[in-house]
């Protein structure tokens, strides 16, 4: 197998529901994700995606490309938060491999082209 | 301002089971299809030994061993002034639909920038199976702390 360069996943728009099934699903109940007026008093012009959604895809950027068990790392640093509506554009650039091990430089974006988050993972590359 | 006397808080550990029906719905929330996750058929049929769970699954573990709403409310930080700035997850093990894990977190350090106007804090969590670390994560919590003059 070829370990490709470049990696890519668009998720979204980013929906009422999906916030409401994350809110859930993770226990994060923060109203700041799910309440139009507490995300206006935050400063933001709609309720704020959790973070952890966006990683979530991050995720799914490395598994459906290497396997449910290939993720050995993934770190994200959150840079300005999705918003409700966002279509989040996940990208992987490799930057190493080194061992069985490729390193991906990952990125998360809105259609805007607005940096959301920046990270990284560790792939565990199939022998 | 957070009292660095909080560092090193530590919450008692504790055991949480991982649930089929918690994994589906955290697949449902974040778009994942693939049935190997909940459906062991799926799991066997792609020769795994039972449903994995999906990578940012263990923050929801996580969470319901304690929150970081709960450990913000220790500290005194109110939840709306505050913003996830980083995670990261170290995967040692795989992890599966129907294990038990022993979850515990820790006060990993905090501090302030832009002269108290942001206060950050680090938690460390750390879950472990028979014994052994399978995962380790750490959060970075960062709150916006109001000024004296607003």
């Amino acid at each position: 197998m070829t370990t490709p360069e470049r990696i890519e996943l668009d998720c979204g728009p980013v929906a009422a529901i999906d916030l409401a099934l994350y809110a859930a699903a993770s226990g994060d109940h923060n109203p700041l994700h799910l309440d139009a007026e507490v995300a206006h008093a935050g400063g933001f012009d709609r309720p704020v995606v959790h973070g952890m959604l966006t990683m979530a895809h991050a995720g799914r950027l490395i598994t459906r490309h290497f396997g449910e068990q290939s993720l050995l790392s993934l770190s994200t640093r959150f840079i300005a938060p999705a918003v409700l509506g966002d279509i989040i554009r996940l990208s992987g650039t490799l930057a190493e491999v080194a061992d069985g091990v490729a390193r991906y430089d990952i990125t998360a974006r809105n259609a805007q082209g607005t940096m959301l988050a920046t990270g990284a993972a560790r792939v565990r590359l199939a022998t | 301002m957070i009292d660095r006397q909080w560092i090193g808080f530590a919450t008692a550990p504790s055991t949480i089971a991982i649930d089929r029906w918690h994994v589906r719905l955290f697949c449902q929330a974040i778009g994942e299809t693939n049935a190997v996750h909940w459906d062991e058929a799926a799991a066997r049929g792609t020769g795994l030994a039972a449903c994995p769970v999906p990578p940012t699954f263990l923050k929801a573990i996580e969470t319901e061993h304690y929150t970081s709403a709960a450990l913000l409310r220790k500290l005194g930080v109110p939840v709306r002034s505050v913003l996830h700035a980083e995670q990261s997850f170290e995967y040692l093990a795989p992890v599966h639909v129907g294990d038990a894990l022993e979850v515990s977190r820790v006060i990993a350090d905090t501090f302030e920038k832009r002269d108290g106007a942001l206060s950050f804090i680090v938690v460390d969590t750390h879950f472990r199976r028979s014994e052994a670390t399978v995962c380790t994560s750490r959060q970075t919590i960062v709150v916006r702390n109001r000024q004296e003059s607003e």
